[in-house]
């Protein structure tokens, strides 16, 4: 908007609710000073809502960076059609060379569009920045984890976003604060409206209070081996039942068990992953866990990459001899005590 | 009403990928079958069809000559037209390049209602669908775990999911694009009829060179594995060894 544009920009989209940046977005601040000190580009924070001017301050303030606020009748809600609406003029003459948001579902939604109409790049889901001679390269994980892929924009602009978990919050306050620019645009739509977020239906059962969990993946198989994972949990105490989506879209566990970015978020002091592929969705939800053992016949499945004990075996016979020896080893003497 | 369902052929999840050096690609070995996520995208789709007269639903696939296998699962779980947008590279295939090729398709059949899968199993993008929507002016919503139209008023309402099991519920006018989230339904298993049917149905098929060409806005610089397992211990054994070890080791850090 102001200053000299022979330096190129970083944008990052901010989301925010309920008047405060989510955690992604705080991630993304991070991401985009490391694409800063990397290349020596200046990062501009985007930000769009109905009335914003004082979260428009105070992020200034907490970042030092400086902060267009887009404000419109439109905006209350995140609505694609609205957005991308009201971010097309103000990130064209802002001319990022980069423009990132987390990927979020805002994220998601948002910058596969941006990016057609911005004619740029789009990489999404990305984890990791490197550099290679003049080239910056994108990671991101491809089949489940299990494969990288680094990739290089070959056109003047990009659009990313940015995988949660990758880069930490930033932390301390900058000294001085960034400046900031206000905007206002209609924003109008025509062909699309959001009318509410509705709050997530509770289900009966606390994942988030038991100590040890125990989840079944789509490696169970069938609905009748659900059972062994039952068993294996009673073997704790404090203990509950766990899922991924896959193995509550199978009809298996109902969603109230799902873990991950869509499910819940959980921290046990043990968690034991049967038959699950560790898809980052998934792991986003329970890599706070203390203690992680993972039971897959894939050597190769991406769980093992945050389990601390892995074990390659077939959950179907590996858990009834898991309950086997604990009935020998320690039931035993508990009942003679 | 006229519905089209973008399905993706993708490696199984059992299969095994490897990096293959020579031609800096991969090599898969195992079956290939539908993205789970277009599978819940063609039951919406066929379940929309039970609801409300429609003309057509067509499930088109851009992929290789060996994606026909996927499209014909479409046909027996009860799509009625097959489309096959044939490609040859092998290798990354971006989704810009995949959206244009499917929107320069869809640009002519003036569909009321386009779905796809929020992402795809194997590069877990999540952006054809949007690209093709934006490509079109089409509005669109990712993610949809619930819709209803509305044909009269010709407007369809969506529930999108987002953080922690929360729901962003939108209103659109048609024609709309969905990317569709798993669990919005329980997709079918063919019926025999239907099977039978889709063994001898044509697929229209349609070489990718005679769609515009578009060029690619990212390039692929390498592939690699993850780093090393991380911390973690890999437990050693037959299989009783390694229950006995894993009994042992929550023994000793008090947690059985
Ligand atoms: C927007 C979005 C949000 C999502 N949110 C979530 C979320 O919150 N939570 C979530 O979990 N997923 C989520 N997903 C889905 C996610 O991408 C994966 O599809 C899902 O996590 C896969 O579940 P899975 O690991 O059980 O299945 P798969 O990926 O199919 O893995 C099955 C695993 O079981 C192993 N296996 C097979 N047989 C056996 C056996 N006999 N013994 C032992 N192991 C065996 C296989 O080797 C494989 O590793 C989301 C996806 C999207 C697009």
């Amino acid at each position: 908007m102001k200053g000299t544009m022979e330096t190129r920009q970083i944008a990052v989209i901010a989301e925010h609710r309920n008047g405060v940046l989510t955690p992604g977005t705080l991630e993304t601040l991070s991401f985009a000073r490391e694409l800063e000190s990397l290349l020596n580009l200046k990062t501009n924070i985007v930000i769009a809502g109905k009335s914003i001017e004082g979260l428009t301050y105070d992020i200034a303030g907490m970042t030092g960076m400086d902060v267009i606020g887009i404000e419109g009748e439109n905006l209350d809600l995140y609505n694609c059609e609205s957005y991308l609406a009201a971010l097309e003029k103000p990130l064209e003459e802002l001319d990022p060379a980069y423009i990132c948001t987390p990927h979020s579902a805002m994220g998601y939604d948002l910058a596969p569009r941006l990016a057609v109409r911005l004619k740029a790049s789009c990489i999404t889901a990305v984890e990791k920045i490197g550099k290679k001679g003049k080239s910056v390269l994108f990671s991101r994980s491809q089949w489940n984890g299990k494969i990288i892929l680094e990739k290089e924009p070959v056109v003047k602009r990009a659009v990313l976003t940015v995988l949660s978990g990758s880069w930490p919050e930033p932390d301390g306050r900058p000294e001085k604060t960034g400046e900031v620019t206000i905007i206002t645009i209609a924003a109008e739509t025509k062909n699309s409206r959001t009318i509410e977020i509705r709050e997530a239906v509770r289900t009966g059962f606390d994942l988030a209070k038991a100590e040890v969990i125990v989840s079944a993946g789509k490696g169970l198989g069938k609905e009748e081996n659900l059972p062994l994972i039952y068993k294996l949990s009673e073997l704790f105490p404090k203990s509950a039942v766990g899922a991924s989506r896959a193995a509550c879209d199978a009809g298996w566990l109902d969603y109230g068990h799902q873990i991950g970015i869509t499910g819940k978020t959980v921290s046990p002091k043990l968690y034991v992953a049967c038959g699950i592929s560790g898809s980052t969705q998934h792991i986003a939800g329970m890599k706070g866990s203390q203690m992680v053992v993972a039971i897959n016949t894939d050597p190769a499945a991406a769980i093992f990459s945050v389990a601390d004990y892995c074990i390659v075996e077939d959950l179907a016979t590996f858990i009834p001899c898991v309950i086997e020896k604990y009935h020998k080893l320690f039931s035993s003497h508990k009942e003679s005590e | 009403m006229r519905i089209l369902v973008c399905i993706k052929q993708v490696p199984d999840s059992e299969g095994f990928i490897t990096i293959n050096e020579s031609n800096g690609w991969i090599d898969f070995e195992g079956s290939y079958r539908m993205n789970r996520f277009d599978e819940f995208a063609l039951e919406e789709a066929l379940r929309i069809g039970e609801k409300m007269p429609v003309d057509s639903i067509d499930a088109l696939s851009v992929g290789l000559p060996r994606a026909e296998s996927t499209i014909r699962k479409a046909l027996e779980m009860g799509a009625s037209r097959g489309i096959h947008i044939i490609t040859e590279e092998s290798s990354d295939m971006s989704a810009f390049e995949t959206a244009s090729l499917i929107a320069s398709f869809a640009r002519e059949e003036r569909y009321d209602l386009i779905l796809a899968g929020v992402m795809a199993e194997d590069d877990m993008q999540s952006q054809v669908g949007p690209m093709i929507a934006e490509m079109l002016g089409y509005p669109s919503a990712s993610s949809v775990i619930y819709e209803e139209i509305d044909p009269e008023r010709r407007t369809l309402f969506a529930e999108r999911e987002i953080e922690a099991g929360k729901r962003e519920c939108l209103e659109m006018k048609l024609p709309v694009l969905l990317t569709i989230q798993s669990g919005i339904n329980r997709p079918r298993y063919p019926a025999l009829s239907n099977v039978l049917r889709a063994r001898n149905q044509e697929i229209t098929t349609i070489p990718s060179q005679s769609l515009q060409k578009p060029v690619k806005r990212e390039r692929m610089v390498a592939l690699r594995y993850p780093e090393a397992l991380s911390k973690g211990i890999v437990l050693e054994g037959n299989e009783g060894e390694k229950a006995g070890s894993l009994l042992q080791i929550l023994h000793e850090k008090s947690i059985i």
